[in-house]
């Protein structure tokens, strides 16, 4: 309280402190007179800032409480406000010891906007809880090592994309921060053991680390954190490609808490990081990525399914020697498995997704990119599923009509789809695809990148726009609906469907779903068709060209990997679905 | 102040208010205060009456009519913190059980504080924060009958700390 110099003794009480909790009932209990923990209470519904800001200028109690609330946690929407902020902070006569009521810091949203001399005048903050700069990237080690330097108390530091950021800052926290429980140095590129260890064996109440991209990481790091971090529940090892299964025997061995861990792009893994290490019961792990594990095999997988048997997410993207037997173990996960990712999985069949439909009936999102051999029997099983809200069946190429009629006719996963992936399923035709807008209430998502159908610029005009790096190929096969681009497209379907009724162009009258639209008005409309189908062969043919130069350059620069080798954002593209994770 | 007449839980506690007035009260109604439940499991059964001395009798009336209404209700748990505080919602029967007089509402509130009754705690609180919304300081004042403590120099020093806060 050394900074408060205010005349009256007005802040006495500033910090939290609990008054009497048993108030007189005897006279009249007028808002004035309650005592502050109810005023607490009752501001903390008092969710505008405008309104908190009326509320400390009413009387002195309450000043005290609302400016408590106000600063725990600042939220800037704009420099110019971070700026007043810092000014308060300047004034040598402050009514209140500010700098201590500040709790939480996140200062994510101004990225770049943030920089060390911004930090440097922060670092009266010393009670600081929670410390976000995820994406600051101008700052350096100068600010960080000002800002931390007093900040014993931290809990939780997201340093994540501050590429200059080294060991320093790390042996700072290791030092002075002993309570910290979270630590994000995703892409932290400078980042080595050294750093690493310096935090791990200092603080033991570690419960979540985050090291993808931290290209420097090895085994040595992670068996300390192991070692040292008991409680360990999460621990993010993505893309950190010097990793061995050395690693991982002692993270199964002392974390016995640990629920999401991250391995995807550690391509050195084999098998036996799982079957001869894992223990035989890892019952608390929910999260499991192995993206791109290419070495991984169906026996790993029976030995994952039978030590962690409540799995919830699991994704094996891009594990080529999955085959239908891995499928078959993973059904044993039953209902706890929500989220699963087989992309890229080419040697998977019909049969186990099948399996797997019946069994695992609790499946939320379910991606089978590049699956090339699934045909519409898997989506005629995965349509009964209560719950699925995102497939992915990108370059499935087999699959046609049918399997989008079997979504909409269950009824049960008509109500509960959202996100729809169907690039590159070139056999798909605009009846189906209206019939699925149409019955999918909640559809905010539709991939039909490279379907031929659709390529027409009448339609592309509600699809989003494709990324800046996408060639001019790319561009033209390029056909992603979303949010309000979907609404867009079911009207524009369905007064085209409607057209076609009222002009009598039906060709099945058994079945009015089934609807011919005629889409050029000329007898030729097939033969243009195919001949944009062959077009996009041709697609798909780079494409695997770009897939594997990717696989041989390894998965260095994920953010934009996606991008190289789909025209599809967001399909197929494991990239994207490994940053939706790094984000969760 | 009888619910359900199933024998076994038909047993009642008597409470007694500051201005020494009995109620004899089922015990699961009794048992929404966390306060009175603890004393109630720690005392075992008894004839005596527990005394509230923060607590008069239109109010504790009013506390316990609430807590027969919800009788069934779930336990509150920690977990729910969060959730609760983003919710600024009120149920119908709760928002007409809280239009009452302010002093009463305060009462209620204080009450519910010291009977260690959160959910009712929570209904009182979002009430008044609901009574809050979009007033200046000096409507605020006016509504609640707050005396303005600050100096014209503390009030515009004030102004001035905060001026950064702005809506998200």
């Amino acid at each position: 309280m050394s900074t408060m110099s205010s005349e009256k003794n007005f802040p006495a009480q500033t910090v939290k402190q609990t008054s009497s909790s048993q108030p007189t009932l005897n006279s009249l209990a007028k808002a004035a007179t309650i005592p502050s923990e109810l005023i607490f209470q009752i501001f903390k519904y008092v969710t505008s800032t405008t309104d908190l800001k009326s509320c400390i200028l009413v009387c002195k109690s309450w000043c005290r409480c609302g400016v408590e609330q106000l600063w725990h946690k600042p939220v800037f929407t704009s420099n110019q406000s971070l700026f007043k902020l810092l000014f308060t902070l300047s004034r040598s006569s402050q009514t209140f010891p500010y700098s201590f009521l500040i709790r939480r810091l996140n200062f994510s949203f101004l990225g770049e906007n943030i920089t060390d001399q911004i930090l440097s005048r922060l670092s009266s903050c010393e009670r600081l809880e929670r410390l976000t700069l995820g994406g600051c990237r101008r700052i350096t080690d100068t600010g960080l090592l000002r800002l931390l330097e007093k900040a014993d108390g931290l809990i939780a530091l997201d340093v994540s994309d501050i590429e200059n950021l080294t060991d320093a800052v790390l042996d700072l926290v290791g030092e002075r921060c002993r309570r910290l429980q979270g630590l994000n140095v995703n892409s932290c590129k400078k980042v080595t053991d050294k750093g690493i260890m310096a935090v791990a064996s200092r603080c033991r109440s570690l419960r979540r680390i985050k090291l993808s991209s931290c290209e420097n990481i090895t085994d040595e790091s992670v068996v300390v954190l192991a070692k040292n971090c008991p409680h360990l529940l999460e621990l993010d090892l993505t893309n950190c490609n010097q990793i061995t299964n050395g690693a991982i025997q002692p993270v199964f061995k002392h974390c016995t808490q640990l629920r999401d861990f991250r391995l995807a792009y550690c391509t050195n893994l084999t098998d036996d990081s799982f079957i001869k290490t894992m223990p035989s019961i890892f019952e608390q792990l929910r999260v499991l990525d192995l993206t791109s594990c290419a070495l991984v095999t169906d026996q790993a997988i029976h030995k994952i399914v039978h030590s962690a048997p409540k799995l919830r997410n699991l994704v094996l993207a891009k594990c080529g020697n999955i085959t239908d037997e891995g499928v078959y173990h993973i059904t044993r996960l039953g209902r706890h498995l929500h989220y699963l990712h087989l992309g890229h999985c080419s040697r998977i069949t019909d049969h186990s997704i099948t399996h797997l439909a019946r069994h695992c009936t609790r499946l939320r999102y379910l991606d089978m990119a590049c699956c090339t051999q699934l045909t519409d029997a898997s989506v005629f099983e995965l349509s009964h599923l209560p719950k699925l809200r995102r497939i992915g069946l990108v370059k499935c190429a087999l699959v046609t009509d049918q399997a989008i009629y079997a979504l909409i006719e269950n009824r049960v996963a008509a109500y509960t789809l959202e996100r729809v992936h169907l690039s590159y399923c070139v056999n798909l035709t605009i009846p189906a695809i209206s019939e699925l807008v149409n019955f999918c209430g909640r559809l905010t998502h539709l991939s039909l990148t490279g379907v031929p159908a659709f390529l027409r610029p009448e339609i592309q005009r509600y699809c989003r726009l494709p990324p800046k790096e996408f060639t001019p190929h790319q561009r033209q096969v390029f056909c992603v609906f979303s949010g309000k681009g979907v609404k867009e497209l079911k009207n524009y379907l369905s007064g085209l469907i409607h057209r076609c009724r009222v002009t009598g162009v039906v060709n099945n009258n058994d079945d009015d779903r089934v609807v011919q639209p005629e889409m050029t008005g000329s007898a030729d409309v097939d033969d243009s068709v195919a001949s944009e189908a062959e077009a996009e062969t041709e697609g798909v043919g780079e494409e695997g060209g770009a897939g594997e130069y990717d696989n041989s350059r390894g998965p260095r620069n994920i953010r934009h990997m996606g991008h190289d080798e789909s025209p599809d954002g967001e399909d197929g593209d494991v990239g994207n679905v490994l940053l939706d994770l790094l984000r969760m | 102040m009888s619910t359900n007449a199933s024998n076994s839980e038909n047993k009642k506690v008597t409470l007694k208010s500051c201005d020494d007035v009995e109620f004899k009260v089922d015990i699961p109604v009794a048992s929404r205060s966390i306060l009175l439940k603890n004393m109630i499991e720690d005392v075992g059964e008894t004839d005596q009456s527990i005394p509230l001395p923060n607590v008069n009798e239109k109010v504790l009336k009013k506390v316990l009519e609430w807590c027969e209404h919800h009788v069934n209700d779930p336990q509150p748990t920690n977990d729910d913190d969060d959730s609760r505080r983003r919710n600024t919602e009120i149920d119908d029967w709760d928002q007409r059980f809280l239009n009452v007089e302010q002093d009463m509402l305060f009462e209620i509130i204080l009450a519910a504080n010291y009977l260690d009754i959160k959910p009712l705690l929570d209904i009182g609180c979002k009430t008044v924060a609901n009574m809050i919304k979009g007033k200046s300081p000096e409507e605020i004042r006016s509504t609640f009958n707050i005396v303005n403590d600050f100096t014209p120099e503390e009030e515009e020093q004030i102004r001035k700390e905060n001026e950064w806060a702005e809506d998200r």
